[in-house]
């Protein structure tokens, strides 16, 4: 018995005088097994000698030895601790370098409005429609209410495809309505984006080329109230809900009444009488609409004594130039990729 | 239009501020785009429409704020010196075209003191923006400005013979405008003549030698109503526009010639002028005033909002309609002769409204009563591609959908483009037959911006004629050049190359399930020849992808590499894609067999694979080439390929031994078929 009491206090001593020693893992792990591996630790061997004891010193010395093996078990799980600790101290890794990047393709900011502008109409209940580029002059002009050599035509400059008479590039998705109108009955609710073309010489507002929205509604009971309700909340959640909105006459051949929509400058609130934004004015033509006119339904075979409806329309270029403060619109065509990266984070 | 406040103050009188005039004006639709401070006096520049000419002089803008005032306009009266000479007996007017010349008056001011204006009459033309002339000239420019009605005074003394013969001018007949342009005239162009010779092209421009000049004593004037598609017809084809054939082609008022002929000569009567006695006013078919039916109901039907009666009628009543009832709860309305657009119910509403404000008309949303069709599934296919290729790294790009005639030849197609009539520039003569050329414009922009890689991809319309129709195709188009990212530290830098390219397009289309895609190497005349792969699906060409022709890139100063793909969207995306169906995952292990190989060099890697693909080796979940590599430790004309065989069985693990056995099977295959060597080292991996 004496012999294993001194066994038990050397042991301990050992392993004291060793655990300091334990600098990582593998050190840990070769400690552990020194002393509680299950073939040759020191601990399994005390525990064998036991039975070398007499019945009344064994559970005395079993005691013992617990005793120790508790302490060991213990001290090892402190000294685990303080290794993984230490272990991360001393890693030598840099980790202020930058980060690994994979670079990212962007969008086309006009794409990106587009998709905004859909989105909303999504969501109050229209579907989007498109339409051939090339149109004839019936659907782009005469149908809605254009009629030949009419003065009006001189607002829509037009660019005609040579060797055919009837056939021009569309001046606004508004062909789109008319086809839309004979193909299916109301009730309609459609917006219509897509490229327009007008005779144009490229100046920084105006492009022989650019893209539009327009909108139509067609159903019973459909009034100019509806037509301010719908562009109204469409307004307010492209811009900002605090936006002010005034509708006031215009005129369209395809509309009647017809209105021209502002909003309320967003860069100087009205209040910079030099603001190049709105010259001053505090408000930004944003949207041209109006009741259907008529005719149009006329043109269409749907009785406007039964059916009315709004139209409306809007420059998506125009609309991203604003919102963007761009002030020359070619910018959108140039293709940038320090202006189209920047479209990744918006 | 140039509306000065001090001339619109002729007509009404005004007690507002300019701020308040402002918006008033734009209330009724009057935009008001631009204001100066001029010499004492505002001048508006205020936006009018094609169908409102009643607006292109200062009483119509007048009236218009008469009713949103209500408040009348003041009288106007017109002293005249009169002689007893008869107007009549002097000259005799005849319309031969009396279609396109419905109403012509016709006066005369003897002994009028041509000179310089009073400054009265130079300060409101520089108002308007007009040059002075002569007091005469001047005059009939400001009743113009003051009504809108064009008015034009000839040199009596240059008149051949006692006529004005409205007519249809003569083939090859010769009138010098007044500003000395000649033109060559022809019957569709109506002319004002005088016994010999046409002395004004009707309703645009005067004639040079009929012209008033400081020698001038007696003046003819001339107040005439032409036919706008006339006036526009002519003025279009000879390139004229004036400030008269500008209204006139937008209509005039048929009633108002005699007014402004009496106008003028009480002008000129202050300048010593005599006028002669009875007006000549040939008007042989007197126009009735357009009566129309407005039923109250439907300005709650139409604006959503109930507007009283009396509103209605005040409105009207202002605004020189004459109003009464038709029936209960309709009105008959007489439109007055200034307001030409006033043609319908819809047109009246359409003042109702204005009148009341558009601000006091709620705000509603329309009733949802039937869902709309869903939209087209182009739309999320759309989306779908450019997402995947933003995670490529491929930037999104917009171009003019046009082509200039060098772009169409150097990319040439068999498509036949469609060219343009009267194009912005020659540079956009013709509608693109490819994206690739404004992608390839795009790559040179950016080089020259000092981007070193440039990866762009655009999905846009191309245009040509198919069967004498006009036909518009759905296209993707890609190009790549140069660094595919910036120099970071953690990473080699890489370079856009030909597998990149495909890479994208095999996961686009693996994403879009447009699977499987068939690759074929096909020279396409754009491409390097032997860099150049035909994309098909289901057997039909669907695109194609390559290296640019180093030719073709040196005419756009490229001297680098670019990969380039175009592929028919329009046509891919109106195939039916695979189906999406959810694989189950076999909770059985794999079996992985990696086999290096050497290969001749010129093996085609696609014979490999369908030949795998066809043997339909059993419980082979997927084969892969994961390695290639050639150099001093492979033997010259021959190159190393290591493939990994994947095996998993549905129900049950697999035995390695049946693998190897398999496998043994397989090595044997390729060895026979291709001439494959199995690599030392590359053995069999246990």
């Amino acid at each position: 018995m004496q012999e294993i009491q001194e066994k038990i206090n050397q042991y301990r001593l050992k392993f004291e005088e060793e655990a300091v020693r334990v600098r990582d893992r593998q050190g840990l792990e070769a400690l552990r097994v020194q002393f509680l591996g299950r073939k040759r630790g020191y601990i399994t061997k005390l525990i064998e000698n036991l039975k070398h004891l007499s019945p009344e010193e064994r559970p005395l010395m079993g005691k013992e030895i617990n005793e120790l093996k508790t302490y060991i078990l213990a001290k090892l799980e402190e000294i685990k601790h303080n290794v993984v600790k230490t272990q991360k101290k001393v890693s030598h890794l840099d980790l202020t370098l930058p980060g690994r990047q994979i670079p990212l393709g962007a969008p086309h900011p006009l794409v990106k409005l587009q998709e905004e502008i859909e989105s909303i109409f999504y969501q109050m209940g229209f579907s989007v429609e498109d339409g051939p580029e090339i149109e004839t002059d019936y659907y782009n002009f005469e149908a809605l209410n254009f009629p030949p050599h009419h003065p009006a035509r001189d607002d829509w400059d037009t660019i005609y495809v040579e060797g055919r008479e009837d056939l021009l590039l569309r001046t606004h998705t508004s062909p789109v309505q008319i086809r839309a109108m004979e193909k299916r009955k109301p009730p309609i609710r459609i917006i219509i984006p897509g490229r327009v073309y007008r005779k144009e010489t490229p100046d920084p507002t105006h492009l022989p080329m650019f893209f539009q929205v327009e909108g139509l509604v067609v159903d019973v009971g459909i009034t100019f109230a509806h037509l301010k309700g719908t562009l109204e909340s469409f307004l307010r959640r492209l811009f900002s809900e605090r936006i002010k909105i005034r509708f006031r006459p215009s005129f369209f051949p395809f509309t009647e009444p017809s209105a021209e929509v502002d909003i309320s400058c967003l860069v100087c609130q009205g209040k910079d009488s030099r603001c190049r934004v709105c010259r001053g004015s505090g408000w930004i033509e944003i949207l041209g609409a109006g009741m259907v006119d008529p005719q149009v339904l006329k043109n269409v075979n749907i009785d406007p004594e039964k059916f009315s409806g709004f139209a409306f329309g809007m420059g998506i270029d125009r609309t991203a130039m604003f919102v963007y403060q761009i002030n020359d619109m070619r910018l959108f065509y140039e293709n940038d990729l320090r202006l189209l990266r920047q479209f990744n984070r918006q | 239009m140039r509306i000065s406040i001090d001339w619109l103050s002729d007509f009404i009188d005004l007690d507002l501020s300019v701020e308040e005039l402002i918006q008033m004006l734009n209330n009724i639709g009057l935009v008001v785009e631009d204001r100066q401070e001029v010499e004492g006096d505002t001048i508006l520049e205020i936006e009018t429409y094609a169908n409102r000419p009643d607006t292109l002089g200062h009483l119509g803008i007048a009236r218009e704020l008469s009713a949103a005032l209500q408040k009348p306009l003041k009288e106007q009266h017109w002293p005249l010196v009169e002689i007893t000479e008869k107007t009549s007996d002097l000259i005799d007017v005849q319309v031969f075209v009396e279609d396109l010349c419905p109403r012509y008056c016709g006066l005369i001011v003897r002994d009028v003191a041509v000179g310089p204006s009073p400054e009265w009459l130079q300060k409101r033309l520089r108002a308007v923006g007009v040059k002075s002339i002569n007091n005469v000239v001047d005059v009939t420019n400001y009743v113009l400005y003051a009504t809108a009605q064009p008015v034009h005074a000839f040199d009596l003394a240059k008149l051949a013979g006692s006529k004005i013969i409205v007519r249809q001018a003569k083939k090859g007949e010769l009138l010098r405008t007044l500003d000395g342009t000649d033109l060559i005239l022809s019957p569709e162009n109506m002319v004002i003549a005088d016994e010999q010779k046409p002395v004004a092209l009707a309703g645009i421009v005067g004639g040079e030698n009929s012209a008033v000049t400081s020698e001038t004593k007696d003046v003819f004037i001339e107040c005439a109503y032409f036919d706008p598609l006339s006036v526009r017809q002519t003025a279009k084809k000879l390139g004229i526009q004036t400030d008269a054939s500008y209204r006139f082609e937008r209509g005039a008022d048929i009633s108002f010639p005699p007014q402004a002929a009496w106008m003028v000569a009480s002008f000129l009567s202050e300048f010593k002028g005599k006028v002669t006695k009875g007006l000549i006013d040939v008007y042989p078919s007197p126009v009735k005033r357009r009566t129309l039916i407005l039923r109250h109901h439907r300005i709650q039907e139409l604006l959503g909002v109930d507007i009283s009666s009396e509103t209605i009628e005040k409105t009207f009543t202002a605004l020189e309609f004459q109003v009464s009832q038709a029936q209960p709860g309709s009105w008959k309305i007489l439109a007055p002769y200034h307001r030409v657009d006033i043609e319908r119910e819809a047109d009246l509403i359409e003042e109702v409204a204005r009148f009341y404000g558009y601000d006091r008309i709620p705000a509603l949303f329309p009733p949802l009563r039937q869902l709309e069709p869903p939209p087209s599934p182009l739309k999320k296919l759309i989306q779908k591609i450019r997402q995947t290729l933003f995670h490529y790294g491929y930037n999104e790009v917009l171009n003019f959908s046009f082509a200039s005639e060098e772009e169409i030849s150097l990319f040439s197609h068999h498509l036949r483009p469609v060219s343009l009539r009267n194009p912005v520039s020659s540079r956009a003569a013709l509608m693109r037959t490819t994206l690739l050329s404004g992608l390839i414009t795009n790559i040179i922009y950016n080089l020259n911006h000092g981007v070193e890689g440039v990866h762009l991809f655009e999905v846009g319309k191309i245009y040509f004629w198919k069967n004498e129709l006009p036909c518009e195709q759905l296209t993707l188009g890609l190009v790549s050049t140069g660094l595919i990212s910036e120099k970071q530290w953690s990473t080699p830098q890489e370079s856009g190359d030909f597998f990149r390219l495909k890479g994208a397009v095999e996961t686009l289309f693996s994403m879009l399930r447009y699977e499987p895609l068939s690759f074929a190497a096909q020279d396409h005349p754009w491409c390097e020849p032997g860099l150049a792969l035909n994309v098909k699906y289901k057997g039909e060409s669907v695109g194609f992808l390559g290296q640019l022709r180093a030719d073709m890139a040196t005419k756009y100063g490229l001297q680098q590499e670019v990969w380039i793909a175009e592929f028919n969207l329009g046509h891919l995306l109106s195939k039916q894609p695979q189906p999406f169906t959810l694989r189950h995952l076999i909770k059985y292990p794999v079996v992985i067999r990696d086999v290096s190989f050497l290969a001749d060099k010129d093996l085609r890697y696609s014979s490999v694979q369908e030949y795998l693909q066809k043997r339909e080796i059993p419980w082979l979940e997927r084969f892969e080439l994961y390695d290639r590599f050639t150099g001093s430790t492979i033997p010259p004309g021959k190159v190393s390929l290591s493939f990994r065989f994947v095996f998993r069985h549905a129900e049950r693990t697999l035995e390695a031994e049946e693998v190897d056995s398999l496998m043994e099977r397989v090595i044997k295959a390729l060895i026979m078929e291709f001439n494959f060597q199995l690599r030392e080292g590359g053995k069999i991996d246990k």
